[in-house]
């Protein structure tokens, strides 16, 4: 008998039962292999590090990495995220971020030019307990890090400037380093007049929308383009609730009372609808206090506070 | 049957003469040095510090000669020629693979013995010269029978080393075999890293690519408990037994892989 | 039944990375061996007698064809139990010694610890491995691995012993000693195949020979169905004057003379006068016999004279 002029050896066909056999082996394999990944990692006590290849000193890690610099920052990053989200869904009890910070470092440190682990360590590191670690010294800190490395990286000054304003409420600061941002190469033009604005307004809700618009509008991670729509929505809320509070106080002057709903509000020619927010939810009316709320099941809660809306 | 027994004894034989079993000595005198040492030098940490090199060194050294050892059983035999009288008698070529397996299998089994013998030798000697005040401080007994879960779980690991090293043995050289083996064992600590990928990269299907890998690749970081034991923290039966699971499952693998190709192997 | 029968036994090998070419190492080679005999396989370097024997054991596979030992298929595993083998250039594991290889074979063959311990020893004295026994192998020199070899093909006692070249490696005692064992096997029973490029040792102990040459089998038969005729005599003298040489070469009784060292030459005779007579005539002028030998044909000269052509590997047909 001649063996097929298509086979790859003279050898006799290997027994089908090896063939099986290698075929359940491999599928047992796969199958244990989504059992292990889906099963709760092994607890360590909090401080303690695991197999996060955590290492002291950022000097260290760029040498034992040699050339693989890149690389081992690609892993530290993926560790970072994994820390982060970890402990952020850690059911009950207190919460540890003490990480954070230095495998931020570490991970700019090996690779200085990635941009991404500046700007989200920052967005991460500025979160309020519980969703993060409230630190804002370090978030700024971070930026600062990745702007000392590319001095001009306009983002990262941007982002300065808006961590200022957001978080600290500190327009002068921000307004600076808006003005900063705004003379690096590459920036667009409209930072220069929301530096202006910010001065001038600061806390004022057209300054901020201006800032969040641009941000929707030119921000490349779909992350902040999603804030920037979302606390968009939350601003024009906040305007159609103070023109609202404005009609009510105007209808309790003209009937003298107060109106119990929205319906009174239609009756008298005022609204010609019950009124929603962006999002499509009915708008409440507090009959006693003249005061309009979002529904509760609203996505735009929490609404920032009036008096403050940066 | 009898013939892989045969085989098998017979990779001992030749591994012992090969003064292999000479790095166990290097190894617990290291250990030992070492203990005595720390304990001059530092406070309190020390037997955190010999647990975790301790262990470590289970498993260097029973990767290197898992590796080594491994990536020369099939192609020695076939290099020097020796296979042409071997073949000739009353075996299989899959009984000689299996055999081949289970000798270098037996004698890390032996090695990893010897190795957490003294492991637990020095780590009890540490206990006996501490004062309770300093065991206190301890998360974990000196000891502690838990460290032999960790242990277990390297012996499977360097089971399936072994398996991957021979694999490669049956049909290439010892170098290229070398390679293919340490790569695929660091690529498997790097699991978790693989699985989310999408977190480093933009494009979709990198990350199932990814994704799908590490199904496929070993997993070894699963059986790096070493932590874990090292600061007392529970580590499951159910979780030793999964990983032992996959671990079987793994090597079954490669062993039926190594003898499919080998028995389609002409010996010219 | 026959002890050894190959059918058709083909055996090609792809040669080259880019185009391949295949490679005929064996060619439709249809043979048997009679329980009993002792079948000398004979042929030049590169024929492919190792190819055979490789194939018989399985270490190789067939392309096309069959072989089959004892009336199973080549490579069965029961069957392995009667036979032995030694291949050429044999190497074993240096690390043990002569008595430990042996043991581990035949324990691989499944004889019992207390039947080996009795053969091995009586089996290292027959290839003549005294007290080095105890040493590892990687003392040994080529000839003490050679009689090793010898040794664990016949660990288990075997009905069909094949060996590849055995003779190589030996020096003249040596040979001696093998030929005289071969001849034991024959008178044991044993079925002995073995394979080699010098025609005088199948001359001396086979009943049956086959020729390979360029991976075909250009014949097989008795020694005297060869026909591997005699065409004249060697005559080596010395003292042999210009005159009485260039006599004999007139009356044509000396085809050819070589001059060698210390004035004696290499005279090539023909087959007739009978060379008593022209060596008489020789001595009669005053030369001395050194030495006279038979001028045989040689195994190319049979296969040409077979088939007619110089030998050729050819191609192997597109399948």
């Amino acid at each position: 008998m001649t063996r097929p002029a298509t086979a790859l050896t003279d050898a006799p066909a290997t027994p089908p039962a090896l063939w099986v056999a290698l075929a359940i082996s491999l599928a047992v394999v796969m199958a244990l292999e989504a059992q292990m990944q889906q099963r709760p990692p092994l607890g360590l006590p909090a401080g303690t590090t695991g197999n996060l290849l955590y290492v002291r000193s950022p000097e260290f890690a760029k040498r034992a990495a040699l050339s693989f610099d890149a690389l081992a920052a690609d892993i530290y990053w993926i560790r970072t995220v994994q820390h982060y989200g970890r402990t952020k869904l850690q059911p009950g009890e207190l919460k540890r971020y003490d990480l954070l910070y230095p495998l931020l470092d570490l991970t700019t440190s090996l690779d200085p030019s990635f941009d991404l682990a500046y700007r989200f360590g920052a967005v991460f590191l500025a979160e309020p307990y519980p969703a993060g670690p409230g630190r804002i010294d370090l978030a700024i800190a971070l930026l600062e890090k990745g702007l000392r490395a590319q001095p001009r990286n306009w983002q990262m000054a941007q982002d300065i400037g808006f961590v200022h304003y957001w978080w600290r409420h500190d327009y002068t600061a921000a307004a600076d380093w808006f003005t900063r941002a705004g003379e690096m190469p590459g920036a667009p033009n409209w930072l220069k007049p929301l530096a202006a604005v910010t001065l001038a307004q600061g806390g004022n809700r057209a300054s901020s929308r201006m800032l969040w618009t641009q941000i929707m509008q030119n921000a490349d991670a779909a992350w902040l383009r999603d804030q920037g729509r979302f606390r968009l929505g939350q601003l024009d809320a906040m305007d159609e609730i103070t023109l609202l509070e404005r009609a009510i106080e105007a209808y309790r002057v003209r009937f003298g009372a107060r109106p119990g709903s929205w319906d009174d509000l239609i009756r008298a020619g005022v609204l010609r609808a019950a009124p929603v927010d962006p999002t499509e939810h009915m708008l409440h009316l507090d009959p006693a206090s003249g005061r309009v709320t979002l529904a509760p099941d609203s996505p735009l809660n929490p609404l920032p506070d009036p008096d403050d809306p940066a | 049957m009898r013939a892989v027994g045969h085989i098998a004894v017979n990779v001992f034989k030749e591994s012992v003469r090969d003064k292999v079993l000479y790095n166990l000595v290097v190894f617990a005198v290291l250990l030992i040095a070492m203990s005595y040492l720390i304990g001059e030098l530092t406070a309190g940490q020390d037997l955190k510090i010999i647990k975790d090199l301790g262990l470590a060194a289970i498993s260097i050294f029973g990767l290197a000669i898992a590796v080594f050892i491994g990536i020369g059983l099939v192609w020695k035999e076939v290099e020097k020629r020796s296979i042409y009288t071997l073949l000739s008698k009353p075996i299989g070529r899959a009984e000689f693979v299996l055999g081949k397996y289970c000798g270098l299998v037996l004698t890390l089994l032996i090695n990893v013995g010897v190795m957490t013998i003294s492991f637990y030798a020095v780590v009890a000697y540490i206990d006996w010269v501490s004062t309770p005040l300093v065991r206190a401080s301890w998360p974990a007994p000196a000891a502690d029978p838990a460290m032999l879960k960790a242990i277990g779980l390297i012996m499977i690991e360097l089971m399936i080393v072994t398996a991957i090293a021979l694999f490669f043995s049956t049909f290439s050289s010892p170098f290229l075999s070398a390679v293919f083996t340490i790569g695929l064992w660091v690529v498997g600590q790097f699991g978790q890293d693989l699985r989310e990928f999408g977190a480093v990269v933009n494009s979709s299907t990198a990350a199932t690519m990814a994704r799908g890998l590490s199904y496929v690749l070993p997993d070894f970081a699963a059986f790096d408990v070493k932590a874990q034991v090292v600061h007392g923290q529970a580590v499951p039966i159910s979780y030793v037994a999964l990983t032992s699971a996959y671990g079987v499952a793994y090597l079954a693998l490669l062993l039926a892989g190594a003898v499919v190709v080998f028995s389609r192997r002409d010996f010219k | 039944m026959d002890a050894i029968r190959t059918e058709g036994l083909t055996k090609h090998y792809t040669v080259g990375f880019w185009r391949r070419r295949p490679y005929v190492a064996l060619d439709d080679v249809t043979l048997h061996v009679g329980q009993g005999e002792v079948f000398g396989f004979l042929g030049p370097n590169g024929a492919g007698k190792t190819t055979t024997l490789k194939l018989l054991m399985q270490l190789i596979y067939p392309t096309a064809g069959r072989a089959e030992i004892l009336g199973r298929p080549a490579g069965d595993v029961d069957v392995k139990r009667r036979i032995g083998y030694l291949p050429e250039q044999p190497y074993f594991y240096d690390y043990l010694s002569a008595e430990e290889v042996l043991d581990y074979f035949g324990a691989l063959c499944g004889q019992s610890a207390a039947d080996r311990r009795a053969r091995i020893a009586g089996l290292l004295d027959e290839v003549g491995i005294g007290a080095e026994r105890r040493l590892p192998l990687r003392k040994f020199s080529k000839g003490m691995l050679q009689r090793v070899g010898i040794a664990q093909a016949l660990v288990n006692d075997p009905e069909v012993v094949f060996l590849d070249e055995p003779m190589s490696g030996l020096d003249p005692l040596g040979r001696r000693e093998i030929r005289h064992l071969i001849l034991r096997l024959r008178d044991r029973g044993c079925t002995v195949f073995f394979s080699s490029h010098v025609l005088s040792d199948a001359e001396a102990l086979c009943s049956r020979v086959g020729i390979l040459v360029a991976g075909k089998l250009a014949t097989s038969g008795t020694l005297s169905d060869l026909a591997l005729n005699l065409r004249g005599w060697e005559l080596v003298v010395s003292g042999l004057s210009e005159d009485a040489l260039a006599q004999a070469r007139s009356r044509g009784h000396v085809t050819s003379a070589t001059p060698l060292s210390d004035a004696r030459y290499a005279l090539e005779l023909p087959l007739t006068p009978p060379p008593e007579d022209v060596l008489s005539g020789l001595m009669a002028q005053g030369a001395r016999l050194v030495s006279l030998n038979p001028l045989r044909d040689t195994l190319e000269d049979v296969f040409v004279r077979q088939v007619g052509s110089t030998p050729v590997r050819q191609a192997a047909e597109p399948t």
